[in-house]
């Protein structure tokens, strides 16, 4: 498909349709007339060090043989996906292909850093796991400015099997829109906790179908913003077989004129009774400019299932910041902790001890850099 | 006919107006079938209008021309056909029973559980030669109008059909009337302002607390305002007005559209409570006939500290797309929004809040129980707006869900928009079904299966059932186990 060379030419559904009323994508413009930088940084900068596992480096959507070390992993070029309107646009994009038996364990965290220096990047990743096969995978995104990162990653997991993806979105500027479309199936286990910042606009679409029963799937993140970054994310569970749980845990720390916004939405089909869905959506605002949005939908057909939905959204505690203040904590440090500690419960399900330091590092990392 | 004839006389008799032309000419009073600008003057005409009402009229329906019927809600709504419809009177009059002997069954049934006494049943019944005797009996409508209007009159609280305010009061209607909900607001508010029939209007004036519970029971031609309701209710500084809407008792209607506009305005100090029991007819347990209900209510807190309370019972009609909002623009003003909706067979339900906070430390508390059991769904569908101005905003949302059947669906879509820090947000839901646990009790302890759905399903209801006044709660509980009959077992 030959790319668009405008926004309007991707043709977005606008503002007046329910799953686009937040998103704010206006930065693909100067993206799409951005530029690659041919001196582009080494990805290998932004793996995280003492993980062993696979490698896989791109830089503005090619992949990077030198340095990399994909093991199992292929570099495959995708189809596009005609339905989406974003994963469309991956058509031609390289992106890693993983196709995991349970007897080839990889040796750690599959680690995969993709730096956009300037103009479109699109890539497609497939990760399909066998019964009972087990990954885990770490993706960094660095962005720049006039740079849009596009993601479309498909996920397909047999009985048992075990998949633990974490995202970050670091650098500086640029968009990242990403689209994933997750199957599930009987026990089988997909757990997602994605870090957003850095990034001008962001847009991320999520469907896990749990289609096995008593399958599980968690999708958590934090969404940091600051100046006027603009950040959607868009969720979509579907419980279509009995006895699957879900959880959802999001965090969003919005400051200066940002806007950031989440719909998680969990649907329960009539056969998939014994469902347990938790969805926990915690919001807090720093500056009275910034804007917060949440939309925590329950669509259910069955009746012996269990779902809830908790949404807040605040400032930080007066007290809680008192007490610190009393304990000769200055204010910047208080609100540093406190705001910390908030975010801290959506890096709950990060297995490896390695990569949820790293995550927790980049998050803190931001947050110091707002104090 | 002989029916419709009782009707505009006491029609006639209340308003004082008509003197002529009814009984003679009376197939003039329905306009022919459609909708186009001759049929928004024939109504304008027939109500004696002043002109800038039916330039009102006329610039809603033209703009009703250009908007879409909208399809965010979930629901399946069948193409609706708005030409095939008669917008003024209804020619199809109801058919006339000659005894109770004939009516449904189910229907009567329903009525005796309600406890209704026979008189007033035959009226909702719509039996020949009813009207009179329960006029005087029952309601006596004339008699029961004239000394409460009395007894308001001393109080300085207007209370009349919205048709009689245009033209006694025409300065506060043109004041208020669409201030709340502008005719362009949405497709079915401004099919409503062009074509409503009648409403209720209310003026409570500075410092008065209303001497008794305002009601669509007591006005006298309340069984004749049909199918585009339009009420507006206006509280003047310090006042407080309680308005009970609608009723327990299944009404029979060949109308199957509804599209009702309601507005308040609180000033400064004022408060308004607003109940509504809405039965309308749901339809056949396959989901035939019923009625469309197409709600939009919306209250304007726009004095400091004024309050607004919608509390409802949602148990009947096919179709329910009803948004009972408050926009919160004075200091420290008070949102409240208690609801209960009961789906049952194939009925549809989309109803739900919106509560747009302005104004410094306005609160707001959201109150949802949805039941759904047959092969209905329910939804419900918020929305909490925080203004980047609106410091100190505190709001409570809570959305409760029972599913009875295995049939069935709930649904929750609430929306939540926060431009200021100090706002404190919370929002909580939950989906459950009524446990063995808690049947095998109820029925251990002697009562039938029925029994005890109804009352483990009060309970879940209590928290909005405590928000009507007495005689409505009373009747909206047993109307809640009436509703949920064939759901178990």
């Amino acid at each position: 498909m030959s790319q668009p060379l405008s926004l309007d030419a991707i043709g977005l559904p606008g503002r007046r349709h329910e799953q686009w009323r937040w998103t704010d994508l206006s930065a693909i413009d100067a993206a799409l007339a951005g530029h690659a930088n041919d001196a582009a940084p080494d990805p290998r900068g932004w793996l995280i060090d003492g993980v062993a596992g696979p490698v896989l480096l791109f830089v503005d959507g090619r992949y990077c043989a030198a340095g990399s070390d994909p093991q199992q992993l292929t570099i495959e070029t995708s189809g596009g996906d005609e339905a989406h309107v974003l994963s469309r646009l991956t058509r031609g994009a390289v992106g890693a292909t993983l196709r995991l038996g349970a007897e080839h364990a990889t040796r750690g965290p599959i680690q995969l850093v993709h730096v956009a220096t300037g103009g479109p990047a699109h890539l497609h990743h497939r990760l399909s796991l066998a019964v009972d096969a087990q990954a885990s995978i770490v993706e960094t995104y660095v962005g720049a400015p006039d740079s849009w990162t596009n993601v479309a990653v498909d996920v397909d997991l047999a009985t048992g099997a075990r998949l633990m993806r974490t995202v970050r979105r670091l650098g500086a500027g640029g968009v990242h829109t990403e689209t994933l479309h997750a199957g599930v199936g009987q026990g089988a286990s997909y757990m997602s906790t994605s870090l957003l910042a850095h990034a001008e606009n962001v847009r991320i679409e999520s469907q896990a179908r749990l289609h096995g029963a008593g399958a599980f799937a968690s999708l958590d993140g934090i969404l940091l913003g600051r100046e006027r970054q603009t950040y959607d994310v868009v969720n979509r569970i579907t419980h279509d077989a009995p006895g699957g749980s879900s959880r959802q845990t999001w965090r969003s720390v919005a400051d200066d004129q940002s806007t950031l916004s989440f719909a998680g939405k969990i649907e329960v089909a009539r056969p998939a009774q014994q469902t347990d869905a938790e969805q926990s959506v915690k919001a807090l605002l720093m500056t009275r400019t910034a804007t917060v949005n949440s939309k925590p939908e329950l669509e259910i057909f069955a009746d012996d299932v269990k779902c809830a939905h908790g949404a807040t959204v605040g400032e930080l505690s007066k007290d809680a910041l008192f007490y610190l203040a009393s304990r000769g904590v200055p204010p910047a440090e208080a609100r540093a902790l406190l705001t910390e500690s908030f975010i801290s419960d959506a890096l709950a399900t990060v297995g490896e001890e390695l990569v949820r330091a790293a995550v927790t590092a980049d998050a803190v990392g931001w947050l110091r850099g707002a104090a | 006919m002989a029916r419709n004839q009782e009707a505009l006389a006491a029609v006639d008799e209340a308003t004082g107006t008509y003197k002529w032309g009814f009984s003679s000419d009376i197939e003039s009073d329905f306009a022919p079938k459609g909708l186009n600008e001759d049929v928004v003057r024939f109504i304008s005409a027939k109500k004696n209008e002043p002109e800038w009402m039916l330039d009102w009229r006329l610039k809603a329906f033209r703009q009703w021309l250009k908007l879409e019927s909208p399809d965010w809600a979930k629901l399946q709504i069948a193409p609706i056909d708005y030409q095939d419809a008669y917008y003024y009177a209804a020619p199809k009059a109801k058919p006339t029973l000659q005894s109770l002997d004939e009516l449904d069954p189910e229907i009567r049934r329903t009525y005796e559980k309600l406890g209704i006494p026979i008189e007033e049943q035959k009226v909702l019944a719509g039996v020949e030669g009813a009207r009179k005797i329960a006029v005087d009996a029952v309601f006596d409508s004339v008699s029961v109008a004239t000394t409460f209007r009395e007894e308001l009159l001393r109080a300085g609280v207007i209370f009349l059909s919205i048709s009689e305010a245009v033209r006694e009061y025409p300065e506060l209607v043109k004041k208020y009337l669409g201030m709340v909900v502008p005719p362009r607001d949405n497709y079915f508010a401004c099919l409503n302002a062009a074509v409503f029939s009648d409403g209720t209007f209310v003026y409570v004036p500075k410092g008065v607390r209303c001497p008794m519970e305002l009601s669509t029971y007591f006005r006298i031609n309340a069984a004749n305002t049909g199918q585009f309701e339009r009420t507006l209710i206006i509280a003047d500084e310090g006042s407080y007005v309680s308005y009970l809407e609608g009723c327990t008792a299944p009404m029979r209607d060949e109308n199957q559209l509804h599209a009702a506009v309601v507005e308040l305005v609180a000033h400064d100090d004022a408060e308004i409570k607003y109940s509504t029991v809405q039965n309308w007819y749901p339809g056949d347990a396959e989901g035939k006939g019923g009625i469309y209900n197409f709600v939009t209510k919306r209250a304007l807190c726009a004095g400091k500290r004024s309050k607004v309370s919608w509390t409802q019972v949602e148990t009947g009609s096919a179709i329910t797309w009803k948004y009972p909002s408050c926009v919160l623009s004075g200091e420290e003003s008070v949102g409240e929004f208690y609801s209960v909706a009961v789906t049952n067979n194939r009925q549809q339900a989309d109803t739900g809040t919106k509560m747009i906070h302005l104004g410094r430390n306005s609160r707001s508390t959201i109150v949802s129980k949805g039941i759904s059991t047959g092969r209905s769904n329910n939804t419900y569908r918020g929305l909490v707006r925080v203004g980047p101005t609106a410091e100190g905003v505190r709001n409570h949302t809570q959305c409760d869900s029972l599913l009875l059947s295995s049939d069935c669906g709930a649904h929750t879509v609430p929306y939540i928009e926060v431009r200021n820090p100090s706002a404190q947000i919370e929002h909580e839901a939950t989906t459950s079904k009524i446990s063995e646990d808690q049947l095998f009790y109820a029925m251990s302890r002697g009562l039938n299966a029925e029994e005890a759905v109804a009352l483990i399903v009060n309970g879940f209801c209590r928290e909005v059932l405590q928000q009507l006044p007495m005689e409505f709660a009373v009747e909206a509980q047993k109307l809640l186990g009436i509703s949920l009959e064939g759901s178990v077992g």
